[in-house]
């Protein structure tokens, strides 16, 4: 199979639009499956009581948070190397939703947080290296629509994604490497210590925001491309 | 406060995030729909 054939960004527009409704109808099943799992079935935790199951949606968010920032900068870094408009126009398209579960990330955190160590915030190593995840995408959205040419917003933030990277691992070990509030992780390549019902919930909502933030940056994505190449031939013919 | 109150505000606070999402590529939509009908308008001036 060709890839650069799909990076053509008339090519791209119509796979997006036949994919988005896919993504977002896997997403919403998975949803409902996820959180009956985890609202339903799993079984009350012995320790911190009903409380714990803010981790159905606290943790995917987190996990996703961290993920669409990589995939965010491995787009930016191609849209660097490659010079490929696509690229570029897909970072763009995964940081609000980035940003969004950076958020959902923190305020679910800070909901757990309160019945459990008895406070919503701390400056504690995971949360504050989270928020300044946020701050990274904010910063890129606003560096990126900062220039009037667009293609010189691309490159600018482009670079800051590349440079944000570093905050990743920090955020991952952050658990081990300092003394902090926040729990290790319970569940790692490893195995788990989880009740199996437990983790069904959670990877069935892990995978609901895996397919829900295709979807959303798929539709983005062709917000974008007939902004930028509206103009073209191509979409010219669109129109008609 | 009972554990429902934490719940309630950590999955209502994430569905409106997503809402708030979708809507705002809804009106993204609708833009690019909307410029898509100004080149069908310059088309016809053609």
């Amino acid at each position: 199979m060709n890839w650069f054939y799909f990076s053509s960004p008339a090519t791209f527009y119509r796979l997006a639009g036949a994919l988005a409704p896919w993504f977002f109808a896997a997403a919403a099943l998975l949803a409902v499956a996820g959180l009956y799992t985890g609202l339903v079935v799993a079984p009350t935790d012995a320790q911190q009581g009903e409380v714990y199951r803010v981790i159905f949606i606290h943790v995917p968010a987190a996990w996703m948070s961290m993920f669409l920032y990589f995939t965010m900068a491995c787009w930016g870094a191609a849209s660097l190397v490659y010079n490929t408009r696509l690229s570029a126009m897909m970072a763009r398209a995964i940081a609000p939703t980035g940003a969004m579960f950076t958020f959902v990330a923190l305020w679910t955190g800070a909901f757990w947080g309160k019945p459990t160590w008895g406070t919503y915030w701390a400056w504690d190593a995971r949360m504050t290296s989270e928020l300044l995840l946020l701050f990274l995408y904010g910063g890129f959205i606003a560096l990126a629509n900062a220039f009037e040419d667009p293609r010189r917003g691309d490159r600018a933030a482009a670079l800051l994604a590349l440079i944000g990277l570093v905050n990743l691992p920090i955020i991952y070990f952050s658990v081990q490497w300092w003394n902090t509030l926040h729990q290790g992780s319970s569940v790692s390549f490893k195995g788990t210590s989880m009740h199996v019902a437990m983790l069904t919930g959670m990877l069935l909502m892990a995978l609901a925001a895996w397919m829900y933030a295709i979807g959303a940056a798929l539709t983005r994505v062709r917000t974008l491309i007939i902004e930028r190449e509206r103009r073209t031939a191509w979409v010219r013919a669109l129109a008609k | 406060m009972s554990h429902q109150y934490f719940l309630w505000m950590s999955y209502g606070a994430a569905f409106a995030a997503i809402a708030l999402e979708l809507a705002f590529l809804a009106l993204g939509r609708a833009r690019a729909r909307r410029l898509i009908d100004e080149e069908r308008a310059l088309e016809a001036q053609d």
